[in-house]
C-alpha cells in the first residue's frame, strides 16, 4: 500500500474515533456542539513530531494511555492549558483557573473517556479487543509530555499521528487526540478492514 | 427506606459526580473505593444494597472485584460504569455477575433508572 | 547571539559564542560538553538508552551509545581537546509514573546510560538536575560555560 492509501486509511480511523470522542466531550458537557477539524494524519520524521502539535515550551495537559488486546499501541490526548482550564470550569464548576487535585482529576476522567470511546469505536469496527490501561495526567512543557508519550511508545524513525483538533461555539477549546499503533497491528486493522496488504 | 450505595471509580471527579446524582435521588453512598481491591474490603464491612463499578483501575480492576464480591455475596447488586464499552468487556462483566452495563459518559438519569430498576 | 535549538535525537555545536538550547526534555537527557579553554560546547538531545537494530537511519544522537561518540566527534572537529571535555546533564523525569510498567522509568535508564557512556570515555559530569516528574528545559551559554536549567513554574538553576 502506498504512503498515501496509508494516510487516507489513518483519517479514515480518525474521522471515526474522533466523531465517537467528540460526541462523548459534547455529553460531558451538557450537550455542547462541537466542530471538528477534518481529521488530519501525518507520518512524521521523529525529530518533527514534537513540533507538529505546537510550540514545545507551550504549557499543555497531557493524558496518555497505553492500548492492549488484539490492537496494541499507546494514545494521547493533549490540551493547552487555557483550553483544559474552560475544560475544568465546564466540568466542576470552578473558575479558580487552578490546577487543583479536582482539575486534575476531571481532566484525568476526561481525557480517560475521550480515548476509550475512540477505542470503542475502533472496536466496533474491527471486532479485535482494545483495552485502555489506566491513564496518566501530567501538566508540563507540550515537548516534555510528547517525548514522554514518544519514549513510552519506543517509536523508532517514524511516528504516524493521528491529529484532531476541535472547537465549541463560544469557547475556544483545543486538544489532539495522538494515536500511535503498533506497527503490526496497525497492520492488521488494514487487512481486516479489506485493505490488504502493507 | 432509602438504599445504600458504594461507588467505585479510580476518578475522584468521577466519584464526586456519581455521589451527587444519587444523593440527589434519594439514595445513600456509604462508601467510596478507588480500586477493585479497596471494593472488595469496603464491601465486605459495609455491604451496601448496591454497588458502582469501574472496570479499569490499578491495583484490581473491576471484573476481578465483581467476581470477588459475587464469591462473597451471590446477591451482590453490581452495575457496571465505565468508559471502556467493547462486546468482549460487557459480556464478560454480566458473566462475572453484573447486573447492567453503563457507558461513559451518560445522563443522570439512566443511573439512576438503573439503580431503580436493579433495586426492586 | 545566535540561538539554536537542539530537538530529540539532534546534536549541535558552537565555538566561542552562541546559545544551544533544548526545551521540553522530559525522561530525554539533555547533554552537554564544553572544552573551556578552547571555549567549544556541544549539545546532544537522547532520546533512549540503546541504539536499535530495527533503527539503522537513526540519527546517532538519539540514542546514549551512539549518541555520547557523536558528540565527542562534533567537539572535536571544533577544536576541543577530548581529556579536556566536561559535562552536564538534565531531564530523565518520569511524567507518567503510574504507568511505569518495568521496575525502571526511561527516564531513569537513560540517566543510567547517559552517565555510563560518558565514564567510558572517561568524561567527568560537573552538574547535573536530573529524575523527578516535571519537564526541563536547557540552555548552555557557550562563551562561558554556563548552563542554566528551568522548570515551568520555577526559577532557572544553574548546574
Amino acid at each position: 500500500m502506498s504512503s498515501e492509501a496509508k494516510l487516507d486509511f489513518l483519517k479514515e480511523l480518525a474521522n471515526i474515533g474522533t466523531g465517537h470522542a467528540t460526541t462523548a466531550l459534547s455529553q460531558m458537557l451538557g450537550g455542547r456542539l462541537f466542530q471538528l477539524v477534518v481529521p488530519d494524519a501525518q507520518m512524521l520524521p521523529f525529530s518533527e513530531a514534537a513540533e507538529y502539535i505546537g510550540g514545545l515550551e507551550q504549557l499543555v495537559a497531557g493524558i496518555f494511555i497505553v492500548v492492549s488486546g488484539d490492537v496494541g499501541g499507546h494514545m494521547a490526548f493533549l490540551i493547552p492549558f487555557d483550553s483544559a482550564m474552560v475544560l475544568v470550569k465546564l466540568l466542576t464548576g470552578d473558575d479558580s483557573g487552578e490546577m487543583n487535585e479536582l482539575a486534575l482529576s476531571a481532566l484525568q476522567e476526561l481525557g480517560n473517556i475521550m480515548i476509550t470511546s475512540y477505542l470503542n469505536a475502533l472496536s466496533k469496527m474491527t471486532d479485535f479487543l482494545m483495552a485502555p490501561s489506566v491513564p496518566g495526567v501530567a501538566v508540563d512543557m507540550a515537548g516534555a509530555v510528547w517525548e514522554s508519550v514518544l519514549a513510552g511508545a519506543e517509536v523508532t524513525n517514524e511516528v504516524t499521528v493521528i491529529r484532531t483538533e476541535f472547537f465549541a461555539d463560544g469557547e475556544s477549546i483545543e486538544g489532539n487526540i495522538i494515536f500511535l499503533p503498533d506497527d503490526d497491528d496497525f497492520k492488521k486493522i488494514a487487512r481486516v478492514l479489506g485493505l490488504g496488504e502493507m | 427506606m432509602a438504599k445504600t450505595v458504594m461507588i467505585t471509580d479510580d476518578t475522584a471527579f468521577m466519584r464526586m459526580t456519581l455521589k451527587n446524582v444519587i444523593e440527589k435521588n434519594g439514595y445513600t453512598v456509604v462508601a467510596e473505593a478507588a480500586d477493585g481491591e479497596e471494593a472488595v474490603a469496603l464491601y465486605k464491612e459495609f455491604k451496601p444494597d448496591m454497588v458502582t463499578m469501574d472496570i479499569t483501575m490499578p491495583k484490581m480492576d473491576g471484573i476481578t472485584a465483581i467476581k470477588e464480591i459475587m464469591k462473597f455475596d451471590p446477591t451482590a447488586k453490581i452495575i457496571v460504569c465505565s468508559a471502556m464499552g467493547q462486546k468482549p468487556m460487557v459480556i464478560e462483566a454480566l458473566s462475572a455477575g453484573a447486573k447492567d452495563f453503563l457507558v461513559k459518559p451518560f445522563d443522570a438519569e439512566r443511573v439512576v433508572e438503573s439503580l431503580r430498576k436493579i433495586s426492586s | 547571539m545566535t540561538e539554536v535549538f537542539v530537538n530529540m535525537g539532534e546534536i549541535s555545536a558552537f565555538k566561542t559564542q552562541g546559545i544551544l538550547t533544548t526545551v521540553g526534555l522530559g525522561s530525554c537527557i539533555g547533554v552537554t560538553l564544553y572544552d573551556a579553554v578552547e571555549k567549544v560546547g556541544v549539545m546532544g538531545h537522547i532520546f533512549l538508552p540503546r541504539s536499535r537494530p530495527k533503527d539503522k537511519d537513526a540519527l546517532p544522537g538519539k540514542y546514549a551509545d551512539t549518541g555520547i561518540p557523536a558528540m565527542i566527534e562534533e567537539a572535536v572537529k571544533l577544536g576541543a581537546r577530548k581529556s579536556r571535555l566536561k559535562a552536564k546533564m538534565a531531564g530523565g523525569a518520569n511524567l507518567f509514573p503510574n504507568l511505569t510498567t518495568n521496575s525502571t522509568s526511561i527516564g531513569q535508564q537513560n540517566i543510567e546510560a547517559v552517565a555510563e557512556n560518558l565514564k567510558k570515555h572517561g568524561i567527568a559530569i560537573i552538574g547535573k538536575d536530573v529524575a523527578g516528574g516535571h519537564g526541563r528545559k536547557m540552555r548552555f551559554f557557550v562563551e562561558t560555560g554556563v548552563v542554566t536549567v528551568t522548570a515551568i513554574g520555577k526559577e532557572a538553576v544553574e548546574i
